[in-house]
């Protein structure tokens, strides 16, 4: 591991993006940036993994390795790069839709196995990409092309579902305050184990008014403003249930206590079965018997 | 919030004219790379007019930039650089959700104008922590300057008068979640 003096433009690709101008991704890809000089791992130490969506275009924009997968798979194949790779820092993005709907059913087993990843959803509560149709976390009653008459389900709480299922360290946070933004991104990258920053990032073609950073502004509350405790998990419950009615922003919980990580425990139990081999002679332990 | 919380790790009370100087650089360097990046985002919509103001906006600001260096360079040659561009945030530079598919090059102008407003409120908010009398001399040079962007700006509108701009709203898809 390498920690080298870098500056975000370190990790800007040279690939426009083209995301709709005023997209509140390319604040959260230009905090991304920001986090990840402060952090000084150079960009070949850095693996950006994603699904499918307009978000999930984000390895593109980076000097870091990169993958673009499929649509909600973006867990699975970076679990699996980190476990391959356990030096790399492994961060993966993706939107609303593919984190919480196609791949909603990858996030408990994430969580419960506890890799040392960082999970960024650009949270837009609508499918941007293919035009504006109704997503896991749009509100209850939203008008879209496949909800006219507004839609009768409740949304997904992301918050309370990571949460709930034993997420050791869970922030949200918004483009409308870059600063925050940008130090709860690293704080969850310094976190060891699996992170999870839910940000609300406005789709400026087909979000509403309220769902805008000019909204936002109005009506984002800090949680250091409210003196929360992140190492209090039931506080974090709490404030995680007014998802969509209240805009916490800032570190809802981080585990005092983080326990060993996916990686850590594999890798004590590939050396307790090696008897002493090295790893790439692994193999020879299960030929002996 | 105070004015000074948008830069990281800086105490302005006791702010060294060499900080002052690499942070004063370094705010026109966030706005000309912004501007740069809203251009070039219209540029990729084929938002043609208000890409070509923010490129005119870009080289201002980098005009600014390049003159703040040469001053910093002379009045210190040798001194290394502690502020860097990850201690401040949207100090002058526009915001990013600013720029819209076919903006017209009204809206650029009053995004310019938001942008040279909150530059001005910065600078001037600062001049109240501040202590340094040369510090405070150089902040009242930079605030005296937006206020010139912003004359420049005004000018630009007036220049533009009531001619009938484009609506985006002819072009651009509605919102349709709400």
């Amino acid at each position: 591991m390498t920690t080298v003096e870098l500056t975000f433009k370190d990790y800007k690709s040279k690939l426009k993006p083209i995301w709709c101008p005023g997209c509140g991704d390319f604040g959260v890809v230009a905090s991304i940036y920001r986090a990840l000089a402060a952090i000084g791992r150079p960009p070949h130490e850095v693996a950006f993994i994603s699904g499918i969506g307009c978000s999930s275009r984000i390895p593109g924009y980076t000097t870091a390795y990169g993958f673009n997968t499929v649509h909600g798979r973006a867990l699975p194949i970076a679990q699996g790069i980190k476990l391959a790779n356990p030096e790399l820092l492994v961060l993966v993005a993706g939107g609303d839709g593919d984190g919480f709907s196609i791949g909603g059913g990858h996030v408990p087993h994430a969580i419960r196995r506890n890799p040392d990843l960082t999970y960024i959803v650009m949270d837009n509560q609508i499918y941007g990409l293919t035009k504006g149709q109704l997503s896991p976390t749009s509100a209850c009653g939203s008008k879209t092309p496949t909800s006219s008459y507004g839609s009768l389900e409740q949304p997904v709480n992301p918050l309370l579902y990571v949460l709930s299922y034993g997420a050791g360290f869970v922030a949200q946070a918004t483009p409308a305050n870059m600063k925050d933004m940008t130090a709860v991104i690293e704080e969850a990258i310094r976190y060891p184990g699996f992170s999870f920053v839910n940000v609300q990032s406005p789709c400026v073609t087909y979000g509403g008014d309220h769902q805008q950073v000019k909204a936002h502004k109005k009506w984002m509350k800090g949680l250091e403003s409210l003196e929360h405790d992140p190492a209090d998990r039931m506080a974090a419950m709490e404030l995680a249930s007014h998802y969509g009615e209240e805009l916490h922003t800032g570190v809802l919980y981080r585990n005092p206590d983080p326990p060993r990580t996916y990686g850590e425990l594999v890798r004590e139990r590939q050396e307790a079965l090696a008897g002493g081999l090295p790893r790439e002679r692994i193999l020879e332990s299960f030929i002996q018997r | 919030m105070t004015t000074t919380s948008k830069v990281r790790g800086l105490d302005f009370a006791n702010l060294s004219l060499l900080d002052a100087l690499d942070l004063a650089v370094l705010v026109e360097e966030e706005a000309m790379e912004r501007y740069g990046e809203l251009a070039e985002q219209l540029e990729q919509h084929n938002t043609d007019e208000a890409a070509r103001f923010f490129r005119f906006m870009e080289k201002n600001e980098a005009k600014h930039r390049a003159a703040l260096l040469e001053q910093r360079t002379a009045r210190f040659p040798d001194e290394p650089r502690v502020v860097r561009r990850e201690m401040l945030f949207d100090i002058e530079a526009p915001e990013y959700d600013e720029a819209r598919v076919f903006m017209s090059v009204r809206d650029a102008l009053d995004t310019a104008m938001r942008a040279e407003t909150k530059a001005r409120a910065f600078f001037e908010g600062a001049l109240d922590e501040l202590e340094d009398p040369d510090v405070r001399a150089l902040f009242v040079e930079l605030r005296d300057e937006e206020i010139e962007h912003q004359e420049l700006v005004q000018k630009q509108i007036d220049k533009l008068g009531d001619a009938p701009t484009a609506d985006p709203e002819d072009y651009a898809d509605g919102p349709v979640g709400h």
